[in-house]
Protein backbone atom coordinates (compact mmCIF):
# COMPACT_ATOMS: atom_id res chain seq x y z
CA UNK A 1 0.00 0.00 0.00
CA UNK A 2 1.34 3.24 -0.34
CA UNK A 3 -0.02 6.05 2.28
CA UNK A 4 0.10 9.37 1.65
CA UNK A 5 0.26 11.46 5.41
CA UNK A 6 -0.73 14.68 5.22
CA UNK A 7 -0.61 16.77 8.74
CA UNK A 8 -2.33 19.91 9.94
CA UNK A 9 -0.92 21.24 13.18
CA UNK A 10 1.24 24.41 14.05
CA UNK A 11 3.15 22.24 16.37
CA UNK A 12 3.68 18.53 16.65
CA UNK A 13 4.04 19.33 20.59
CA UNK A 14 0.29 18.92 20.44
CA UNK A 15 -2.03 15.69 20.75
CA UNK A 16 -2.63 15.93 16.66
CA UNK A 17 1.32 15.41 16.70
CA UNK A 18 1.25 12.25 19.18
CA UNK A 19 -1.12 10.93 16.75
CA UNK A 20 0.79 11.41 13.65
CA UNK A 21 3.63 9.69 15.70
CA UNK A 22 1.36 6.51 15.80
CA UNK A 23 -0.22 6.76 12.23
CA UNK A 24 3.40 6.80 11.42
CA UNK A 25 4.29 3.78 13.69
CA UNK A 26 1.07 1.81 12.85
CA UNK A 27 1.42 1.68 8.66
CA UNK A 28 5.59 0.98 9.29
CA UNK A 29 4.37 -1.88 11.55
CA UNK A 30 2.24 -2.95 8.28
CA UNK A 31 5.65 -2.70 5.84
CA UNK A 32 3.49 0.00 3.72
CA UNK A 33 5.47 2.75 2.10
CA UNK A 34 4.89 6.20 2.96
CA UNK A 35 5.32 9.66 2.10
CA UNK A 36 4.64 12.34 4.37
CA UNK A 37 3.59 16.15 4.07
CA UNK A 38 3.53 18.74 6.98
CA UNK A 39 1.92 21.85 5.86
CA UNK A 40 3.10 24.09 8.51
CA UNK A 41 6.36 23.31 8.37
CA UNK A 42 6.28 23.67 4.54
CA UNK A 43 5.44 26.76 4.86
CA UNK A 44 2.52 26.22 2.48
CA UNK A 45 0.42 29.63 1.43
CA UNK A 46 -3.40 28.33 2.14
CA UNK A 47 -4.92 31.60 0.45
CA UNK A 48 -5.64 31.02 -3.18
CA UNK A 49 -4.64 34.35 -4.80
CA UNK A 50 -5.73 36.52 -7.23
CA UNK A 51 -3.22 34.71 -9.66
CA UNK A 52 -4.62 31.16 -8.86
CA UNK A 53 -7.73 32.70 -9.37
CA UNK A 54 -6.61 33.88 -13.30
CA UNK A 55 -5.44 30.10 -13.92
CA UNK A 56 -8.20 28.55 -12.16
CA UNK A 57 -9.84 26.97 -15.72
CA UNK A 58 -6.05 25.76 -16.88
CA UNK A 59 -5.71 22.13 -16.59
CA UNK A 60 -2.48 21.68 -14.36
CA UNK A 61 -1.44 18.82 -17.00
CA UNK A 62 -0.97 20.91 -19.38
CA UNK A 63 0.61 23.93 -18.10
CA UNK A 64 2.38 22.73 -14.53
CA UNK A 65 4.73 25.80 -14.45
CA UNK A 66 1.26 27.53 -13.93
CA UNK A 67 1.39 26.08 -10.38
CA UNK A 68 4.94 25.58 -9.10
CA UNK A 69 4.37 25.44 -5.50
CA UNK A 70 2.00 22.96 -5.71
CA UNK A 71 3.77 20.29 -7.83
CA UNK A 72 5.15 17.90 -4.79
CA UNK A 73 2.06 17.35 -3.25
CA UNK A 74 0.30 16.67 -6.78
CA UNK A 75 3.10 14.27 -6.95
CA UNK A 76 2.21 12.79 -3.88
CA UNK A 77 -1.59 12.47 -4.43
CA UNK A 78 -1.27 10.80 -7.71
CA UNK A 79 1.39 8.05 -6.38
CA UNK A 80 -0.47 7.27 -3.43
CA UNK A 81 -4.02 4.75 -3.23
CA UNK A 82 -4.30 5.47 0.71
CA UNK A 83 -4.74 9.22 2.08
CA UNK A 84 -4.61 10.05 5.39
CA UNK A 85 -5.09 13.48 7.17
CA UNK A 86 -4.34 14.19 10.57
CA UNK A 87 -5.61 17.41 11.65
CA UNK A 88 -7.54 19.23 14.47
CA UNK A 89 -11.47 19.82 13.70
CA UNK A 90 -11.78 23.93 14.10
CA UNK A 91 -15.57 24.97 14.25
CA UNK A 92 -16.70 21.80 13.18
CA UNK A 93 -13.98 21.46 10.14
CA UNK A 94 -10.93 21.08 8.67
CA UNK A 95 -8.37 23.81 9.71
CA UNK A 96 -7.69 26.62 7.06
CA UNK A 97 -4.32 25.49 6.68
CA UNK A 98 -5.56 22.52 5.30
CA UNK A 99 -8.91 24.10 3.38
CA UNK A 100 -6.53 25.88 1.95
CA UNK A 101 -4.71 22.89 0.71
CA UNK A 102 -7.69 21.31 -1.09
CA UNK A 103 -8.50 24.97 -2.27
CA UNK A 104 -5.12 25.03 -4.32
CA UNK A 105 -3.91 21.90 -4.44
CA UNK A 106 -7.09 19.69 -5.33
CA UNK A 107 -7.57 21.83 -8.86
CA UNK A 108 -8.29 20.96 -12.71
CA UNK A 109 -5.72 18.71 -14.18
CA UNK A 110 -4.87 16.98 -10.84
CA UNK A 111 -8.43 16.20 -8.80
CA UNK A 112 -11.23 16.65 -11.48
CA UNK A 113 -11.16 17.62 -15.63
CA UNK A 114 -14.11 19.06 -17.47
CA UNK A 115 -13.73 17.62 -20.81
CA UNK A 116 -14.58 20.18 -23.55
CA UNK A 117 -18.14 20.40 -24.43
CA UNK A 118 -19.25 19.10 -21.20
CA UNK A 119 -20.62 20.78 -18.16
CA UNK A 120 -19.90 17.45 -15.46
CA UNK A 121 -16.87 17.09 -13.97
CA UNK A 122 -15.30 14.00 -13.89
CA UNK A 123 -12.81 12.84 -11.02
CA UNK A 124 -8.84 12.59 -11.59
CA UNK A 125 -7.89 10.85 -8.37
CA UNK A 126 -9.19 7.73 -9.29
CA UNK A 127 -5.67 5.95 -7.77
CA UNK A 128 -6.94 6.77 -4.35
CA UNK A 129 -9.35 4.45 -2.63
CA UNK A 130 -9.11 5.22 0.73
CA UNK A 131 -9.45 8.41 2.32
CA UNK A 132 -9.23 8.91 6.30
CA UNK A 133 -9.13 11.69 8.40
CA UNK A 134 -7.84 11.71 12.02
CA UNK A 135 -8.65 14.48 14.06
CA UNK A 136 -9.75 15.36 17.34
CA UNK A 137 -12.82 17.53 18.41
CA UNK A 138 -13.19 19.83 21.33
CA UNK A 139 -16.47 19.34 22.08
CA UNK A 140 -18.52 16.36 21.96
CA UNK A 141 -19.97 13.98 18.52
CA UNK A 142 -23.25 15.10 19.56
CA UNK A 143 -22.34 19.30 19.70
CA UNK A 144 -20.55 17.92 16.37
CA UNK A 145 -23.57 16.78 14.84
CA UNK A 146 -25.56 20.04 16.04
CA UNK A 147 -22.71 22.22 14.11
CA UNK A 148 -23.44 20.58 11.10
CA UNK A 149 -20.06 18.02 10.76
CA UNK A 150 -18.72 20.11 8.08
CA UNK A 151 -15.15 17.90 8.40
CA UNK A 152 -16.96 14.20 7.48
CA UNK A 153 -19.17 15.77 4.97
CA UNK A 154 -15.89 17.42 3.39
CA UNK A 155 -14.27 14.38 3.43
CA UNK A 156 -16.61 11.96 2.86
CA UNK A 157 -18.42 13.60 0.31
CA UNK A 158 -16.61 16.51 -1.77
CA UNK A 159 -13.06 15.15 -1.46
CA UNK A 160 -14.76 11.52 -1.96
CA UNK A 161 -16.25 12.68 -5.62
CA UNK A 162 -12.95 13.52 -6.73
CA UNK A 163 -11.84 9.91 -6.28
CA UNK A 164 -12.51 6.32 -7.96
CA UNK A 165 -16.85 5.08 -7.40
CA UNK A 166 -14.97 2.33 -4.66
CA UNK A 167 -13.25 4.62 -2.78
CA UNK A 168 -14.06 4.21 0.77
CA UNK A 169 -13.52 6.95 3.68
CA UNK A 170 -12.73 6.08 7.30
CA UNK A 171 -13.54 8.31 9.95
CA UNK A 172 -11.38 8.54 13.07
CA UNK A 173 -11.79 10.76 15.63
CA UNK A 174 -11.58 11.85 19.33
CA UNK A 175 -14.42 13.66 20.51
CA UNK A 176 -14.77 15.80 23.90
CA UNK A 177 -10.75 16.19 23.92
CA UNK A 178 -10.95 19.20 26.15
CA UNK A 179 -12.58 17.02 29.04
CA UNK A 180 -10.99 14.12 28.39
CA UNK A 181 -8.52 12.51 30.56
CA UNK A 182 -4.60 11.17 30.33
CA UNK A 183 -6.09 6.98 29.61
CA UNK A 184 -9.01 8.10 27.02
CA UNK A 185 -6.00 9.92 25.02
CA UNK A 186 -3.59 7.32 25.33
CA UNK A 187 -6.53 4.63 24.65
CA UNK A 188 -7.57 7.22 20.97
CA UNK A 189 -3.89 6.90 20.30
CA UNK A 190 -3.11 3.02 20.60
CA UNK A 191 -6.50 2.46 18.47
CA UNK A 192 -4.92 4.83 15.94
CA UNK A 193 -1.80 3.15 15.45
CA UNK A 194 -4.04 -0.16 15.65
CA UNK A 195 -6.55 0.74 12.78
CA UNK A 196 -3.17 2.19 10.91
CA UNK A 197 -1.57 -1.04 11.06
CA UNK A 198 -4.64 -3.11 9.87
CA UNK A 199 -5.25 -1.30 6.99
CA UNK B 1 -27.18 49.65 14.14
CA UNK B 2 -23.68 48.76 13.12
CA UNK B 3 -23.72 45.73 10.25
CA UNK B 4 -20.72 44.10 9.32
CA UNK B 5 -19.94 42.93 6.29
CA UNK B 6 -16.66 40.16 5.53
CA UNK B 7 -15.73 39.71 2.01
CA UNK B 8 -13.75 36.45 0.70
CA UNK B 9 -12.57 37.23 -2.38
CA UNK B 10 -9.09 37.43 -3.87
CA UNK B 11 -10.13 39.22 -7.25
CA UNK B 12 -10.91 43.25 -6.23
CA UNK B 13 -13.78 43.16 -9.50
CA UNK B 14 -15.37 39.73 -8.30
CA UNK B 15 -19.34 39.17 -8.21
CA UNK B 16 -18.46 38.88 -4.88
CA UNK B 17 -17.50 42.54 -4.24
CA UNK B 18 -20.10 43.56 -6.36
CA UNK B 19 -22.39 42.07 -3.92
CA UNK B 20 -20.41 43.64 -1.62
CA UNK B 21 -21.29 46.91 -2.66
CA UNK B 22 -24.97 46.59 -2.89
CA UNK B 23 -25.20 44.91 0.38
CA UNK B 24 -23.41 48.47 1.57
CA UNK B 25 -25.75 50.72 -0.19
CA UNK B 26 -28.68 48.60 0.48
CA UNK B 27 -27.56 48.81 4.65
CA UNK B 28 -27.01 52.00 4.60
CA UNK B 29 -30.08 52.83 2.86
CA UNK B 30 -31.81 50.91 6.09
CA UNK B 31 -29.97 53.02 8.55
CA UNK B 32 -26.60 51.13 9.08
CA UNK B 33 -23.37 52.00 10.27
CA UNK B 34 -21.67 49.72 7.76
CA UNK B 35 -18.29 48.21 8.06
CA UNK B 36 -16.89 46.07 5.07
CA UNK B 37 -13.80 43.72 5.31
CA UNK B 38 -12.56 42.69 2.43
CA UNK B 39 -10.09 40.21 4.08
CA UNK B 40 -7.66 39.29 0.52
CA UNK B 41 -7.18 43.33 0.36
CA UNK B 42 -6.53 43.38 4.28
CA UNK B 43 -4.22 40.70 3.72
CA UNK B 44 -6.17 38.51 6.55
CA UNK B 45 -3.76 35.63 7.23
CA UNK B 46 -5.69 32.01 6.89
CA UNK B 47 -3.64 30.00 8.81
CA UNK B 48 -3.83 30.38 12.30
CA UNK B 49 0.04 30.29 13.40
CA UNK B 50 1.83 28.26 16.57
CA UNK B 51 2.26 31.59 18.23
CA UNK B 52 -1.34 31.94 18.26
CA UNK B 53 -2.24 28.15 19.05
CA UNK B 54 -0.08 28.80 21.94
CA UNK B 55 -2.07 31.95 23.16
CA UNK B 56 -5.33 30.78 22.54
CA UNK B 57 -5.64 29.16 25.64
CA UNK B 58 -4.00 31.56 27.61
CA UNK B 59 -5.25 35.17 28.64
CA UNK B 60 -4.82 36.98 25.67
CA UNK B 61 -6.26 35.03 23.01
CA UNK B 62 -5.17 37.62 20.40
CA UNK B 63 -1.89 38.45 18.91
CA UNK B 64 -2.28 39.95 15.45
CA UNK B 65 -3.75 43.86 15.20
CA UNK B 66 -5.59 43.00 12.41
CA UNK B 67 -7.51 40.32 14.26
CA UNK B 68 -8.16 42.44 17.31
CA UNK B 69 -9.55 45.48 14.81
CA UNK B 70 -12.08 42.71 13.30
CA UNK B 71 -13.18 42.29 16.99
CA UNK B 72 -13.38 45.48 18.45
CA UNK B 73 -16.01 46.18 15.26
CA UNK B 74 -17.81 43.12 15.77
CA UNK B 75 -18.31 43.55 19.69
CA UNK B 76 -21.57 45.84 18.83
CA UNK B 77 -22.44 44.80 15.97
CA UNK B 78 -25.99 44.22 14.94
CA UNK B 79 -26.22 42.14 11.83
CA UNK B 80 -23.12 40.28 10.80
CA UNK B 81 -22.77 39.34 6.53
CA UNK B 82 -20.69 37.27 4.60
CA UNK B 83 -20.13 37.06 1.19
CA UNK B 84 -18.08 34.44 -0.48
CA UNK B 85 -17.78 32.41 -3.23
CA UNK B 86 -17.68 28.16 -2.61
CA UNK B 87 -14.46 26.63 -3.32
CA UNK B 88 -14.60 22.27 -2.23
CA UNK B 89 -18.31 22.78 -1.27
CA UNK B 90 -17.13 24.80 1.86
CA UNK B 91 -15.87 28.82 2.99
CA UNK B 92 -12.87 29.77 0.87
CA UNK B 93 -9.71 28.85 3.22
CA UNK B 94 -9.34 32.46 4.34
CA UNK B 95 -12.92 33.01 5.58
CA UNK B 96 -12.56 29.79 7.43
CA UNK B 97 -8.96 30.81 9.18
CA UNK B 98 -11.22 33.62 9.74
CA UNK B 99 -13.38 31.90 11.94
CA UNK B 100 -10.51 30.09 13.66
CA UNK B 101 -8.75 33.47 14.53
CA UNK B 102 -11.00 36.02 15.59
CA UNK B 103 -13.85 33.70 17.36
CA UNK B 104 -11.39 32.82 19.93
CA UNK B 105 -12.26 32.56 23.69
CA UNK B 106 -14.00 35.47 24.81
CA UNK B 107 -15.05 36.48 21.56
CA UNK B 108 -16.97 33.68 19.53
CA UNK B 109 -17.55 31.99 22.83
CA UNK B 110 -17.49 32.26 26.39
CA UNK B 111 -17.07 30.19 29.54
CA UNK B 112 -19.30 30.32 32.61
CA UNK B 113 -18.83 29.91 35.83
CA UNK B 114 -19.44 26.02 35.48
CA UNK B 115 -16.93 26.53 32.87
CA UNK B 116 -20.06 25.60 29.77
CA UNK B 117 -19.11 26.79 26.82
CA UNK B 118 -21.93 29.77 25.92
CA UNK B 119 -22.39 31.87 22.90
CA UNK B 120 -20.27 35.09 23.41
CA UNK B 121 -22.28 36.80 19.56
CA UNK B 122 -25.38 37.64 21.41
CA UNK B 123 -25.41 41.34 20.00
CA UNK B 124 -25.67 39.72 16.43
CA UNK B 125 -28.78 39.63 15.66
CA UNK B 126 -28.85 38.96 12.12
CA UNK B 127 -26.20 36.41 10.58
CA UNK B 128 -26.37 36.48 6.78
CA UNK B 129 -25.09 34.61 4.16
CA UNK B 130 -24.43 35.61 -0.04
CA UNK B 131 -22.65 32.50 -1.34
CA UNK B 132 -22.46 31.97 -5.12
CA UNK B 133 -21.95 28.34 -6.27
CA UNK B 134 -20.10 26.70 -9.36
CA UNK B 135 -22.45 23.68 -9.07
CA UNK B 136 -26.24 23.27 -9.73
CA UNK B 137 -28.65 23.63 -6.62
CA UNK B 138 -28.78 19.83 -7.74
CA UNK B 139 -25.09 19.34 -6.98
CA UNK B 140 -24.54 21.49 -4.01
CA UNK B 141 -27.03 19.45 -2.07
CA UNK B 142 -25.96 15.97 -2.97
CA UNK B 143 -21.98 17.16 -1.95
CA UNK B 144 -23.35 18.62 0.91
CA UNK B 145 -23.29 22.57 1.63
CA UNK B 146 -20.68 22.63 4.22
CA UNK B 147 -20.36 26.65 3.72
CA UNK B 148 -23.69 27.20 4.91
CA UNK B 149 -23.77 25.14 7.52
CA UNK B 150 -20.81 26.19 8.96
CA UNK B 151 -22.54 29.46 9.24
CA UNK B 152 -25.75 29.10 9.82
CA UNK B 153 -25.23 26.15 11.99
CA UNK B 154 -21.65 25.72 13.84
CA UNK B 155 -21.36 29.78 13.80
CA UNK B 156 -25.57 30.65 14.54
CA UNK B 157 -24.81 28.32 17.83
CA UNK B 158 -22.26 31.59 19.22
CA UNK B 159 -24.82 34.06 18.32
CA UNK B 160 -28.13 34.67 20.71
CA UNK B 161 -31.17 32.62 20.73
CA UNK B 162 -33.59 35.43 18.81
CA UNK B 163 -31.14 35.76 16.35
CA UNK B 164 -32.44 35.78 13.01
CA UNK B 165 -30.47 33.93 9.79
CA UNK B 166 -30.77 34.34 6.35
CA UNK B 167 -29.01 32.25 3.43
CA UNK B 168 -29.23 33.76 -0.29
CA UNK B 169 -27.55 31.56 -2.55
CA UNK B 170 -26.62 31.91 -6.18
CA UNK B 171 -26.17 28.55 -7.65
CA UNK B 172 -24.33 27.75 -11.10
CA UNK B 173 -22.69 30.75 -11.64
CA UNK B 174 -20.45 29.30 -14.29
CA UNK B 175 -23.24 29.32 -16.29
CA UNK B 176 -25.20 32.66 -15.71
CA UNK B 177 -25.90 35.60 -18.04
CA UNK B 178 -25.24 38.95 -17.38
CA UNK B 179 -29.34 39.66 -16.54
CA UNK B 180 -28.96 36.55 -14.31
CA UNK B 181 -26.38 38.59 -12.23
CA UNK B 182 -28.10 41.81 -12.58
CA UNK B 183 -31.00 40.05 -10.89
CA UNK B 184 -29.27 38.12 -8.74
CA UNK B 185 -27.86 42.12 -7.18
CA UNK B 186 -31.28 43.35 -7.21
CA UNK B 187 -32.21 40.50 -4.66
CA UNK B 188 -29.15 41.50 -2.55
CA UNK B 189 -30.03 44.82 -2.58
CA UNK B 190 -33.97 44.17 -1.16
CA UNK B 191 -32.25 42.20 1.42
CA UNK B 192 -29.96 44.74 2.38
CA UNK B 193 -32.65 47.40 2.68
CA UNK B 194 -34.60 45.03 4.88
CA UNK B 195 -32.38 43.95 7.60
Amino acid sequence: MRAYVVFCHPTHASFIGAALERVLAGLGRAGHEVRVSDLYADGFRPELDQHDLAVHRIDHRVHPERRPDISRYVENLQWCDTVVMVYPTWWSGQPAMLKGWFDRVWVTGVAWDRPDGTNRTTPLLRNIQTLIAVTSHGSSKVMNALEGETGKRTLTRALRSACGVRCHTRWIAFYTIDRSNHSARAAFLDRVEERMSKL
Amino acid sequence: MRAVVIVANPNPSSFSHAIAARLRGGLEASGHNVIVHDLYAEGFRAAMSAEERQAYHGDVPVVDPLVIEHITDLRDAHTLVFVYPTWWSSLPAVLKGWLERVMVPGVGFVFDERHKVRPGLTNVKRLVGVATYGSSWRSVKLINDNGRRTILRALRLSTSVRTRSTWLPLYGMDSLGVSDRERFLVKVDRLARSL
